[in-house]
């Protein structure tokens, strides 16, 4: 074995807390170490071309680059050992900036440590083996859930750029929450006339298919190929997809959770869905007096709903504003924490509704009390300091956004996280905000987060585009590091398969030993550890580099 | 001398799933936090891959600490990786109670973004090592 050790000194950053010198120097008496080199930055042009130069004069087959943090240059260092012909995967990066120069100020102390874990780095890399990357085909199709205008528009994007697409949806008819709103601001449309016009759209599409009345049983596969089953009204139905939008949209909250409230008990007590749908009947005297309640299951710590639902401010001002321009004379009373009317043209549509004569007071609303002559509110005033009680004909609530009821189920099947709030987790809220954790799964809509009509419509557009960018390359490279079963030593226990919880584990009853499905297999090494007669073993984490890495540090203590 | 203070300066071998603790350990080195040198990690990729046997060998060959630490639980990229590793743990620490060095063996979770998180833990294992290996000296 001939194994070639480049120690960066990265300027200043390695070298003035780890002595390199010495390192290099006492790892060319190691043996199977046939170049130990240190240089100030490994990472340049000449730096690249050193170790191209080794590679070819002295016929290397191991490559120990102790430099920076393994994730860090990890393609480019790669390549350099492409072009020298040399399988990448025989390259073992040592992090010895974060690990070692950056994190201790003791230079005995820091190359000592280095020394160990360059060392580490030379033991387990003995036993790497060549491995290639596969190439996989992708299929260019993809899974739409949930027929709202967030899974509308995902769907009709991917569509108009050449996927197959399946739009699922669990009930009868597509659109949404948005199809029973009579008037989404700040358009002034109808709900169900944009929900139509959409589906309208998305139907004169040939490459669609859409199942209403559909659920999704069972979602399993890699990217590029996965398995849906769904249970439509005709059957159970398989599909093979490329990969998957979900756009579960939201529930509204329950204000029954809140007892106080007494939602539920009496006819004058409605929420502001319930007001937007029976506006024209509901029976008002002449000068009504109507009280509406902000941040109702919202920003509310006690039952678990500390988020702000960013919509329902805008709909308490339409429920004011509509109020006054039918009853002139009404007596109207927002109770609100903070009005944030968000979207574009919400502050405006405020100062609006508060000219029309909407009175606006800071409160917190402990208790709503159905009297024979009115409905008594009782709080307190947090600007002045005072408590109050008013009676009222009508009280609205204005709901926030609760995470999709099936969130659970549609997380466990599609194998993607919740964040605290029960709502689907992006990959990272900034840089990735449509990603899941698994790839080729995106999430559109309110399903992640509470969004407004505008937003989700975009949110939809957004992961399509990411989704077609995946699908469109028509290949995916598959991770090199999953597991292998030697079946000279399987004995069949079957302790493997009931660990791996990404089914890549199956029995074969005739040789009575298990074997990998290789496309399955996320790499997370559980079978390997399981296994007790070490016949399954995760590649490029097997026992033995595990093992001689822990000598690497213990050898010297 | 170089003798003298190996045996005064504890080694920990720590193993980390590479989503999370390696991660955090990334970040702590770039934010140029300290920790003690005895302090050495091996990336895995997740802390599920960690077979008892790993454990167990660091410690016979002298390392005087051994932690396992991973996402935490309900955040494993792996779905529940880390719910094995935490029984399997738990088993071992039965196993090593009855030898007593139950307090050599620890296991944390530590996500990307706790670099501070990561610190502390690892500090405060190290300086609870040392304290013990202290007391039995002068004992």
């Amino acid at each position: 074995m001939k194994t070639g050790i480049f120690i960066c000194h990265c300027g200043h950053n390695i070298k003035h807390t780890v002595d390199v010198k010495k390192l290099s120097e006492y790892f060319k008496k190691i043996p199977n170490v046939t170049v130990s080199k240190d240089y100030v930055f490994v990472c340049s042009e000449p730096g690249q071309d050193m170790i191209k130069d080794a590679i070819e004069k002295e016929g290397l087959d191991r490559v120990i680059i102790a430099s920076c943090t393994p994730s860090l240059h990890g393609p480019m260092f790669k390549d350099v050992l492409r072009k020298s012909n040399l399988n990448p995967f025989l390259l073992r990066r040592v992090s010895i900036r974060e690990h070692c120069a950056w994190v201790g100020n003791d230079v005995e102390a820091n190359t000592e440590k280095a020394k160990r874990l360059i060392l580490a780095g030379l033991y387990s890399s003995a036993h790497y083996v060549p491995l290639e990357e596969k190439i996989v085909d992708v299929q260019k199709s993809a899974l739409v859930v949930g027929g709202g205008v967030s899974g509308l528009s995902a769907a009709i994007f991917l569509s108009k750029m050449g996927m197959h697409v399946y739009l699922v949806e669990k009930e009868a008819a597509l659109g949404g929450h948005v199809r029973i709103l009579k008037d989404v601001w700040p358009a002034g449309r109808d709900g169900k006339g944009i929900v139509e016009e959409m589906a309208g759209e998305l139907e004169k599409q040939e490459n669609v298919e859409i199942f209403t009345s559909t659920t999704i049983t069972n979602f399993e596969g890699f990217f590029g190929n996965y398995e849906a089953t769904l249970k439509t009204p005709e059957g159970e139905k398989r599909l093979t997809v490329g990969g998957a939008v979900l756009a579960i949209g939201f529930s509204p909250f329950d204000p029954g959770i809140k007892p106080e409230l007494q939602y539920g008990k009496d006819k004058r007590i409605i929420t502001t869905l319930e007001f937007e749908n029976n506006s024209d009947t509901l029976r008002l005297p002449e000068k009504p007096r109507v009280a509406i309640l902000h941040c109702v299951g919202s920003r509310d710590e006690q039952i678990g709903k500390p988020y702000c639902s960013r919509v329902c401010c805008v709909n308490a001002l339409r429920v004011g504003n509509a109020l006054k321009d039918k009853h002139k004379e009404s007596y109207v009373e927002s109770f609100y924490m903070d009005v944030r009317a968000h979207p574009k043209g919400g502050e405006e549509f405020f100062e609006d509704t508060q000219e029309k004569g909407v009175l606006f007071t800071r409160a917190n609303v402990g208790e709503i009390i159905p009297t024979p002559s009115g409905v008594v509110i009782r709080g307190e005033d947090t600007l002045f300091g005072e408590t109050f009680e008013r009676e009222f004909d009508l009280v609205v609530l204005s709901i926030g956004m609760s995470s999709p009821k099936d969130c659970k189920l549609i997380a466990n099947t599609f194998k993607i996280a919740l964040d605290k709030d029960n709502f689907f987790m992006e990959a990272h809220i900034k840089l990735r905000p449509f990603d899941t954790a698994v790839k080729g799964i995106f999430i559109a809509g309110s399903c992640s987060g509470p969004k407004d009509v505008e937003e989700s419509i975009n949110h939809g557009r957004a992961s399509a585009v990411k989704l077609f960018g995946l699908l469109n390359l028509g290949y995916t490279y598959v991770e090199p590091f999953i597991s292998y079963v030697d079946p000279k030593r399987c004995s069949g226990c079957r302790m493997c398969e009931h660990a791996c919880f990404s089914n890549a584990i199956k029995y074969d009853e005739e040789k009575r030993v298990v074997h990998v499905e290789e496309a399955a297999c996320m790499g997370c090494g559980l079978c390997n550890a399981t296994c007790p007669s070490s016949a399954i073993s995760l590649r490029g984490y097997i026992d033995p580099m595990i093992d001689d890495e822990i000598s690497g540090f213990t050898e010297a203590i | 001398m170089a003798e003298e203070t190996s045996k005064k300066n504890p080694e920990i071998v720590g193993f980390c799933c590479s989503y999370c603790t390696f991660k955090a350990s990334e970040m702590a080195g770039s934010l140029r936090m300290k920790y003690p040198e005895g302090v050495k990690v091996i990336e895995v990729p997740c802390s599920s891959r960690v077979d008892p046997a790993f454990i167990i060998k660091a410690i016979v060959e002298g390392a005087d600490g051994v932690f396992v630490s991973g996402c935490h639980p309900g955040d494993c990229h792996f779905i529940k990786g880390n719910f094995y590793t935490r029984r399997k743990i738990a088993a071992l620490k039965e196993m090593f109670d009855a030898l007593s060095m139950k307090d050599r063996l620890r296991l944390f979770w530590v996500s990307a973004s706790e670099a501070r998180r990561f610190i502390d833990k690892v500090t405060s294992f190290y300086n609870y090592i040392k304290e013990k290996n202290d007391e039995r000296e002068k004992a």
